[in-house]
């Protein structure tokens, strides 16, 4: 599928018009996964923004297991295609809040280098607000969602 | 309208996955995430719909193999 088509049905470009699609879908690389590859590490410091284009990935943090004196890795969501991760570090530029890895083969990802999206914004500014909005909504989905499942 | 749905699972026997779907989700309608199969028991809609998108929130449960 082509780059465009995927970011056409990921929520961080919604609202985005044909041609803004394309600049983003032009700054895109693609990276081709299998199952139990990494992709991030906690406390990695990078900063690039990562799509789901095919397949699925798992989000897991540490904490510390007390019982076994060391530390105990737990899973709190897959992403399936369409979604976005990476997204907190594009907006502040923090250490990487939880490791990363592909569930399936393939998994294949867009990524978007900080720098390249920033160079967007700076070009279109009006892209870099849409994407912005739909980014900090992403945050609110996701932050929503966890609440009610602790309820 | 693409349907962007939050899945979590009863009693945290799976973590529970976001993604995409293409019709909007039913309680009582059977799913597969991964290799195993669930039973929507709660939809919700999260926020209000933009654009081409539109946000719930899924409450499922884990299904024995023997219930399907």
């Amino acid at each position: 599928m082509a780059r465009w088509s995927i970011l056409k049905q990921v929520d961080a470009f919604n609202g985005l018009t044909d041609e803004q699609l394309e600049k983003v879908a032009l700054r895109c690389q693609e990276m081709l996964l299998e199952q139990g590859d990494i992709i991030l590490y906690e406390s990695d410091q990078s900063d690039e923004v990562y799509v789901v284009a095919e397949g699925e990935v798992e989000i897991s943090i540490r904490t510390s297991d007390t019982a076994r004196s060391g530390t105990a890795e737990i899973s709190i969501i897959r992403l399936g295609a369409g979604q976005i991760f990476g997204e907190m570090a594009l907006i502040d530029q923090g250490l990487r809040s939880a490791t990363v890895r592909c569930v399936t083969t393939p998994t294949r990802l867009l990524v978007i280098p900080h720098e390249d999206f920033m160079a967007l914004c700076e070009e279109d500014g009006r892209l870099g607000f849409i994407v912005m909005r739909n980014v900090a909504a992403d945050l609110c989905f996701k932050l929503r969602s966890h609440n009610l499942a602790w309820k | 309208m693409i349907y962007k749905v939050s899945y979590i699972v009863q009693g945290g026997a799976h973590p529970g996955t976001i993604r995409n779907e293409t019709s909007y989700p039913q309680v009582g309608e059977t799913i597969r995430i991964g290799k195993h199969s669930f039973e929507i028991t709660e939809v919700l809609e999260l926020i209000p719909p933009h654009h081409d998108f539109s946000y719930l929130h899924v409450t499922c449960r884990m299904l024995d193999p023997r219930d399907e």
